[in-house]
């Protein structure tokens, strides 16, 4: 039915279509101090409003973070990048971006991979599949105060859930929240329980999105359960897979509350990220130079971090 | 609605009524705020007080408004004393700030060499106010070269909890009231083993008050210049003699199995107050401001001693910590006099025993110990009346009255880091080293921002 | 391969039928069709003779074996979709081995399937792209190559066209015939397209109201439709159903209007009926006196008319002319018929299929009576 009316317009669209650019170059002259007027009648409050609230503390934290404040928080000195090369060269602030690295990178991937393991067992057509649902979306409605709270129970070294269990069994507890390496754990398990609910639903919505068909194919062809998940689902859903991992790498270097409210960062600085330090650098020691600077770096290693993502993913994400 | 609509607009008369009534009503309104603005000035009141204590302090307030028609106090919560330094000196000069506020020991430095504050010396010296009968150790944390910057309030002292009836039933000897390191030891050890290794003998929390309490009780300075006292100090002083010893002593314990660690932070506090509490810690250091909560939260007898102090040498006596009350020097004389008579109010006898007795903090004032409610709380919970005892036979010299420079609350974290290292196990010299280079690095950094002179 | 299906019914709670009684054999190599509108279960036929859907009861046969109890796999057979089925994320070649590397077959082997069945489907100097780079056309293509490249013998194929525009639909349709009998398949085509069923299939079953309403070769099928569902399902524009009057027993008169009435072959009872005519089988005349109709609208399509029609006892009608005409909107008209028609008694049912005047049904005459008591 398209096609003869396409043939038949063909020779005129084309007259049409030179008419059109030449009455654009004619008139662009005329209506350029028109358009320049909307533009800025329009563009011009959000551009206001991005100035202050986005450009102005952007460049501000740049400058700031070559100088020294004093105990008022003005900058007082400025001393180049010597902030920058203080805290490059310092063991502890490099300790933290360890610490960050192994902390968003473990809870990158938890995350999907349990959110993942979350949506395929729900997407199973089981009676009472539904509360199992809405159990696994359930941290999503839960703040973070309250999870840190329902969490620093389970860890309590004196009644915790998780020691009580663990002595029942005559195993030896564990003093979560103040070794080291299980407080680094702690905080780990933590962050992705509370990612879950978020992430689940996504995914949830993703595998419902992959058509029936596909798995129909598969099962003509007698292909397996799981070879199903992985070459038919998980490529399926990969756009979201990208995402996800993106939200999540982004949103866990920002991790704030639940550090800030299990371990303050301690013990033994394992679990003083990179934000909670820019925090106490700021709010509680006053320290605005160094945090600022510390907030330069951050924001510079998030968009290395995008990056890399971007370039590794995109091949994967063909579609 | 319909009916009445119908009234309004169908009579006169109604409509009349109607809008004299509203008339009537705007002119009460404006009249009222008028005359509560012609006659009282308000002081806004910022405090970091939660639970008995906010409730005692609003009690405070509210009595105090109502014994005088010139000032109204306006008190409000602004949340933890960490963020409180930088809200006020971000907020100075303009309508958001306070006229009157409560600051943490710690910031004193911070807050005085901000010039943001008028020291309540001048207001002393105005009234020929009587300080004398204020605890000296209290007044001497918040003062310099003599001048009283601001005037102590909720103080407290570390002191060590011991739950008695734990000890008596395992036959332990109590531990003296002004106990050695060793002796601690000695009952955290019996406690453990007696107990079938189910009772932890002893908790010190991370924290960097009680780490300058071991210094401040052996008689060492933290920063040079006297801590501060005697001008800016430069560097700090972390891996001494005396702080050796008391981390070493902590790692005996640890060691031995009879220390409990709860780490560190309020989540650190809380767990260990409920180990104590469910009978599984024996003794632990704390404020002295957690006695009202223990002794609501057991039936067990709870014992207290004074601060340990290290072996073979004599007790020089803890500093105090809390936080104290400042005048904001950007409001008129007149909000800031109402500040000052607030503050003479709540120091009274009366009022300093009433806090003593609903919050734990210690009475200030000499007379309070006179007073009746603080008599028969020494009745009923003889154990409470040791920390008062603490406080007073304390003789204020440098190195128990404070540390007097900024960027304490760095030096907080770099102690605590240094704990946690110590407390897993690590080694002590190394971890106080590396955390008193740190500090010494911040200080530098902090003077020459400061542009102090050395 | 023949297919048998035996009593088939499908039910998802036991009480509703989806499907009943189902029974047809299907021969080696046929081309067959299973047509209806939507939601009368022929994708659900299909789907439990592929095994993906449990059949309720029944039994189904392929080869004269019993497969109710075998996945789908093990059916031997391939199945093309409505949508393809195309991973997005594979090329176009990747995606008509996809089943067969899922099967682990050695890479040498794929490739050479793969490579003949592009080939047939005329899609080789596209292999490598990607299913969104393709038109509705070549990506239909690809899934046919999918099918060729499994080697099954059975080919199920569902609404396989119904996403293309009508020119290429009318390509497809001969390009999979085509392929069908070249390589021997035996087909089973699901489609809601009367047309696709006509022109392809060597056989079609009509479903309706969970039931087959007749199988049969199209020409049967169009011939002598078991009932007015079928007599309308088939043929464009409609047939016309219009409602008539039989007043005495014996007189084979069946009246609409004093101009418009039919001759029955047989011998009817008194009562009301149904008179189906298609609308080539009515002779209109214009610029007459005595009318029975007027003209509501007309639709050229070049070769010839479609007159939509009202007649004066307010039935519509739809008429079908090649001749040259002009007509105007309101314009009165006479209808007659042409004496091609059917008779349906009052539930549907075809009593008589007639042609010219004398019956040429396959109904006999002892046969309509038997139905009619």
């Amino acid at each position: 039915m398209e096609e003869p009316l396409n043939r038949k317009l063909k020779p005129l669209s084309n007259k049409s279509v030179t008419l059109k650019t030449q009455s654009i170059e004619k008139s662009s002259y005329d209506v350029n101090a028109h358009d320049k007027f909307y533009a800025w009648f329009f563009l011009g409050p959000s551009l206001v409003i991005l100035s202050i609230f986005v450009f102005y503390p952007m460049m501000r934290t740049l400058y700031l973070s070559f100088f020294l404040t004093n105990s008022l928080g003005h900058p007082s000195v400025f001393v180049g990048f010597s902030n920058y090369i203080n805290l490059l060269t310092s063991s502890a602030y490099l300790d933290s971006l360890t610490a960050t690295l192994i902390y968003v990178i473990a809870v990158s991937i938890l995350t999907l991979v349990f959110g993942l393991l979350l949506a395929q067992t729900a997407s199973k057509k089981i009676a009472g599949i539904n509360i199992f649902r809405t159990i696994f979306s359930g941290t999503m409605g839960v703040s973070v105060s309250v999870a840190a709270i329902f969490w620093l129970f389970i860890f309590n070294p004196s009644i915790g859930l998780l020691d009580q269990v663990a002595s029942f069994f005559h195993l030896p507890t564990i003093n979560w929240l103040t070794q080291p390496s299980w407080a680094m754990t702690a905080v780990i398990i933590s962050t992705v329980w509370m990612n879950l609910g978020f992430t689940f639903l996504i995914f949830f919505g993703a595998f419902q999105s992959v058509p029936k068909f596909f798995y129909e194919a598969a099962e003509i062809e007698g292909l397996s359960r799981s070879y199903q998940f992985f070459h038919i689902t998980l490529p399926m859903i990969s756009p979201t897979i990208f995402f996800i991992s993106i939200i999540t790498l982004i949103e866990s270097f920002k991790s704030f509350g639940l550090i800030d409210l299990m371990t303050a960062g301690g013990p033994n600085n394992a679990t003083n990220l990179l934000v909670y330090r820019i925090y106490q650098d700021a709010f509680l020691s006053g320290n605005y130079g160094s945090a600022s600077t510390q907030s330069v770096i951050l924001a510079i290693i998030i968009a290395l971090f995008t990056l890399i993502q971007f370039k590794l993913l995109e091949k994967k994400v063909t579609y | 609605m319909k009916h009445f609509c119908r009234l309004s607009r169908g009579c006169p008369i109604i409509r009349k009524l109607l809008l004299s009534a509203f008339a009537l009503a705007l002119t009460l309104v404006f009249l009222n705020t008028h005359v509560n603005a012609a006659e009282r000035t308000k002081v806004i009141f910022w405090h970091e007080m939660t639970g008995p204590a906010q409730e005692q302090l609003n009690k405070f307030v509210a009595n105090y408004n109502q014994s005088q028609n010139k000032y109204t106090i306006v008190p409000q919560f602004e949340g933890n004393y960490n963020e409180v330094v930088q809200k006020f000196l971000n907020t100075h000069g303009t309508d958001a700030s306070p006229a009157l506020f409560q600051s943490m020991d710690i910031s004193t430095n911070q807050i005085s060499s901000s010039n943001y504050t008028t020291p309540v010396q001048k207001f002393i010296d105005e009234n020929n106010y009587d300080v004398s009968k204020i605890s000296a150790v209290a007044r001497a944390f918040y003062s310099k070269n003599g001048s009283q910057l601001s005037m102590p309030f909720n103080t407290s002292q570390p002191v060590l909890y011991y739950n008695a009836s734990l000890l008596k039933k395992y036959k332990i000897t109590p531990p003296p009231i002004n106990p050695s390191y060793s002796d601690i030891t000695r009952v955290a050890q019996q406690l453990y083993q007696r107990s079938g290794k189910k009772v932890k003998g002893l908790s010190i929390e991370i924290y960097g008050w009680f780490f300058e309490q071991f210094l401040a009780n052996s008689g060492v300075a933290l920063a040079n210049n006297a801590d501060g006292h005697e001008g800016t100090p430069t560097s700090v002083s972390f891996d001494n003699p005396a702080a050796v010893a008391a981390m070493r002593w902590i790692q005996t314990n640890i060691k031995s199995d009879a220390f409990m660690n709860y780490g560190s932070g309020s989540n650190a506090s809380a767990n260990e107050m409920a180990g104590f509490l469910a009978g599984k810690l024996g003794m632990f250091l704390q404020s002295s401001s957690s006695i009202s909560q223990l002794t609501a939260g057991t039936k067990d007898k709870i014992g207290v001693t004074y601060y340990p102090h290290p072996d073979n040498k004599k007790a020089n006596g803890v500093s105090i910590g809390g936080a104290s009350l400042w005048i904001s020097n950007d409001k008129s004389a007149q909000v800031q006099r109402g500040a000052w008579n607030f503050i003479k109010y709540l120091m009274t006898p009366k009022n300093q025993a009433a806090w003593q007795v609903s919050t734990g903090y210690l009475a200030l004032n000499q007379d309070s110990q006179k007073e009746a409610v603080l008599q028969k709380l020494y009745h009923r919970y003889p154990s409470s009346k040791v920390s008062s005892d603490q406080l007073r036979k304390t003789m204020p010299n440098t190195t128990n009255s404070g540390i007097f420079m900024q960027g304490l609350i760095q030096e907080r974290t770099f102690i605590q880091t240094a704990m946690e290292q110590i407390y897993n196990g690590g080694d002590i010299q190394k971890a106080l080293t590396e955390a008193q280079q740190s500090m010494n690095t911040a200080v530098k950094s902090a003077n020459k921002a400061n542009k102090a002179k050395n | 391969m023949s297919i048998e299906l035996k009593n088939i019914a499908k039910t998802y709670d036991n009480k509703n039928w989806i499907l009943k009684d189902i029974n047809t054999k299907i021969e080696t190599g046929e081309f067959f069709a299973i047509v209806g509108p939507s939601g009368c279960g022929k994708s659900t036929l299909l789907r439990m003779i592929a095994g993906l859907i449990p059949i309720s009861s029944g039994d189904l046969q392929i080869d004269n074996r019993s497969v109710i109890n075998l996945p789908p796999r093990e059916r031997n057979l391939t199945m093309v979709f409505q949508d393809y089925a195309l991973f997005p994320f594979l090329d176009v070649e990747a995606n008509v081995g996809f089943g067969l590397k899922a099967r682990k077959m050695p890479e040498l082997k794929i490739k050479k399937r793969v490579a003949h069945a592009l080939e047939l489907v005329d899609l080789t100097a596209l292999k490598t792209r990607k299913p969104r780079e393709l038109s509705g056309g070549q990506r239909q293509r690809v899934a046919l190559a999918r099918a060729i490249a499994s080697d099954a013998k059975i080919c199920l194929m569902d609404e396989p066209l119904s996403n293309l525009d009508a020119q290429l639909r009318g390509k497809m349709r001969s390009e999979i015939r085509e392929l069908q009998q070249r390589l021997g398949l035996t087909l089973i085509y699901v489609t809601h397209d009367q047309i696709e069923a006509m022109t392809m299939a060597d056989r079609i079953m009509v479903l309706n109201n969970q039931q087959v309403q007749q199988v049969g070769s199209p020409l049967d099928i169009y011939q002598h439709p078991s009932n007015s569902f079928v007599g309308t399902f088939f043929g464009t524009p409609q047939m016309n159903i219009l409602k008539a009057h039989c007043p005495h027993t014996h007189n084979q008169q069946l009246i609409i209007d004093p101009f418009l009435t039919f001759q029955s072959p047989l011998d009817l009872p008194a009562g009301d009926y149904f008179v189906g005519v298609r609308p080539v089988d009515f002779d209109l005349t214009t610029h007459v006196t005595r009318t029975n109709a007027f003209v509501r609208s007309v639709e050229y399509l070049g070769n010839e008319f479609i007159i939509y029609i009202k007649l004066d006892d307010s039935a519509e009608i739809r008429v079908v002319t090649s001749e040259k005409i002009d007509l105007n909107s309101n314009e009165r008209v006479l209808i007659r018929p042409k004496n091609k028609f059917f008779i349906f008694d009052h539930s549907g049912k075809t009593i008589s299929f007639m042609k010219g005047v004398q019956n040429n049904g396959r109904t006999s005459k002892q046969e309509t009576q038997a139905i009619i008591q």
